[in-house]
């Protein structure tokens, strides 16, 4: 089976070989070149090459589509990113600086036609041409309830969240939403089958039950709304959201469930059972310092609780640079050997 | 009497209601209390309330971190311009965000804290040299340096808190300027504190004022 087959098959519940591993190396490719983040993210060929050659080192079953946050406020007007060799890329110019800006901030009519997206069209036909029938291609997309954040910074977004009009936050969010939705369809139509929707505010983590009741709940259902839920991965930027995966499940609909690794892994498996995948994701921040053996012994307690049933994913989550190559190979290698199916 | 305001106002502030806290602050000082009063009585104990709840609820997000130490914070400053005597100031710190870091939502958690628990802060801002985080803790007497990072590569970077710390070390100040840590990635990892430098990290921005608090009784006079 490929490795799209045995995905497919995971969240079918269909017999495989073995469970799918997802391994995000985005910001890894740099090095895997020998250029500087800011070079390495310039072209899309770059980030197709990149994921191409360790792909063929590592056998994981995922590519990604050139990608960084900054990318979706550059379409929206962001002028500058500072780069850094040692980590992601992070938005340094923020489009809304006033509350005035709001009024002005404008959705491309056609997002594909901006030149930022260029280089992620580039990256997404190399990687569609190559491994598009084989290896699941993923996408990040930002929650509408999320975007703000990256356009004025997190502390402003919240400041006109809990203390702002409401009319000018609306006026933002709806503004957000047509944008989500719109680059969840490019995503679509460039090839991309695993749609990973990142909605921090969907966890109450960030915002309290009532608030992700009200207000989260509805603006998700208006991204989502357009396209559907095909291939949409449900991620709160690694925070936990076990208590709203029932609301979540029943109120969206959605398929596949990234686990935080700070969320108790056997409580998520039990609530989504057959009726959705959920994705096992390791604490890859630990994997700095963790010894091989001591990664190895992770994914297989992993493994152990999420591979009985099926439905079961192995992923990880911001992969830092600072990982050891020697980890990311236990990993791996774990992986496959405790992922195996009978 | 003083039950009942310090209960509206705790309502108030775990709702992350502003204006019902303001409210209750006005009918507060009708009723008598004194300015003083008001932030010692009722301020900072719901801070403290708050971190504890934190701690337990496990329902507690960021918005009701947010709002608590906005509504903290403003209460106090409004409180302060009352005072018939400057209060005692019970430390110094200086805070901002890790070299290449830009995410300022935590520090400004921690700085709204702390101005409640009668802490002087320094806000430096963010994308903070390693250096002028040690001058300025020098220049103003600071006993703690606060560093948020919200990206691993800035939490454990070179030129973040461990180039701080190198820093410190070669000028003799490590006995008399304590180092705290605090953003995402230590939350992933408790050790991770260890590995950046830090005499100590907290999870939020909330409990960062009970860990900057004891940090400042740890750090020697110079």
């Amino acid at each position: 089976m490929t490795p799209l087959e045995i995905l497919v098959a995971a969240a079918t519940g269909q017999p495989a070989p073995r469970i799918p591993v997802f391994c995000n190396l985005l910001d890894q490719g740099a090095r895997e070149l020998g250029l500087s983040q800011k070079d390495y993210y310039a072209r899309g060929e770059n980030g197709a090459e990149a994921q191409l050659k360790m792909l063929a080192r590592y056998g994981h079953d995922n590519v990604w589509s050139l990608s960084y946050v900054g990318v979706e406020a550059e379409i929206l007007g962001c002028r500058e990113i500072l780069f850094d060799d040692e980590g992601s890329p992070n938005v340094a110019d923020f489009v809304i600086k006033r509350y005035d800006d709001i009024a002005k901030l404008e959705v491309p009519a056609d997002i594909t036609t901006h030149p930022a997206w260029q280089r992620t069209a580039t990256c997404m036909k190399v990687l569609r041409d190559e491994v598009g029938a084989t290896h699941a291609i993923c996408a990040y997309i930002t929650a509408s309830t999320t975007l703000p954040a990256i356009l004025m910074g997190m502390e402003k977004w919240m400041e006109l969240l809990m203390t702002g009009p409401v009319d000018l936050r609306d006026e933002l969010l709806r503004k957000c939403s047509d944008f989500c939705a719109q680059e969840l369809a490019a995503y679509r139509a460039a090839g991309a089958n695993v749609l990973v929707y990142s909605t921090p505010f969907g966890t109450t983590g960030f915002v309290g039950m009532k608030r992700f009741l009200e207000w989260s709940l509805p603006w998700m259902k208006m991204d989502l709304a357009p396209g559907g839920v095909d291939g949409i991965v449900y991620y709160c930027g690694m925070a936990p959201f076990n208590n709203v995966i029932d609301i979540v499940r029943t109120e969206l609909g959605i398929g596949v469930y990234y686990i935080s690794p700070l969320a108790d892994l056997a409580e998520a498996k039990a609530l989504l059972g057959d009726r959705a995948l959920t994705c096992g994701v390791i604490d890859d921040i630990k994997m700095i310092h963790w010894t091989p053996d001591q990664t190895r012994a992770e994914v297989k307690r992993m493994i152990d609780i999420g591979k009985p049933g099926g439905h079961f994913l192995f992923g990880t989550g911001v992969m830092p640079l600072a990982v050891p190559e020697a980890n990311i190979r236990a990993m791996l290698d774990a992986s496959f050997e405790y992922g195996r199916l009978p | 009497m003083l039950t009942d305001i310090i209960k509206a106002y705790n309502e108030a502030v775990f709702e992350t209601d502003k204006e019902a806290a303001f409210l209750i602050v006005d009918k507060a000082l009708a009723s008598g209390l004194t300015p003083e009063e008001v932030v010692f009585e009722v301020v900072i104990p719901a801070v403290e309330e708050m971190m504890s709840l934190i701690t337990k609820d496990p329902d507690a997000n960021l918005a009701q971190h947010f709002m608590t130490a906005q509504i903290a914070s403003e209460v106090t400053e409004a409180m302060l311009a009352k005072f018939h005597h400057p209060p005692e100031v019970i430390g110094r710190v200086v805070i901002g965000t890790a070299a290449g870091d830009l995410h300022s939502l935590g520090k400004r958690i921690v700085i709204g804290c702390l101005k409640s628990l009668m802490v002087e802060v320094a806000d430096l801002g963010v994308n903070v040299p390693a250096e002028r985080f040690v001058d300025e803790a020098v220049g103003r007497n600071a006993q703690v340096i606060g560093i948020s990072a919200m990206m691993v590569h800035t939490a454990t970077g070179a030129d973040g808190s461990l180039k701080v710390r190198r820093i410190l070390r070669e000028r003799g100040l490590e006995d008399r300027i304590k180092v705290v840590v605090g953003g995402a990635p230590y939350r992933f990892d408790g050790e991770l504190y260890k590995t950046a430098g830090a005499d100590a990290w907290a999870a939020d921005g909330i409990t960062a004022g009970r860990v900057i608090v004891d940090l400042i009784r740890q750090a020697k006079t110079p």
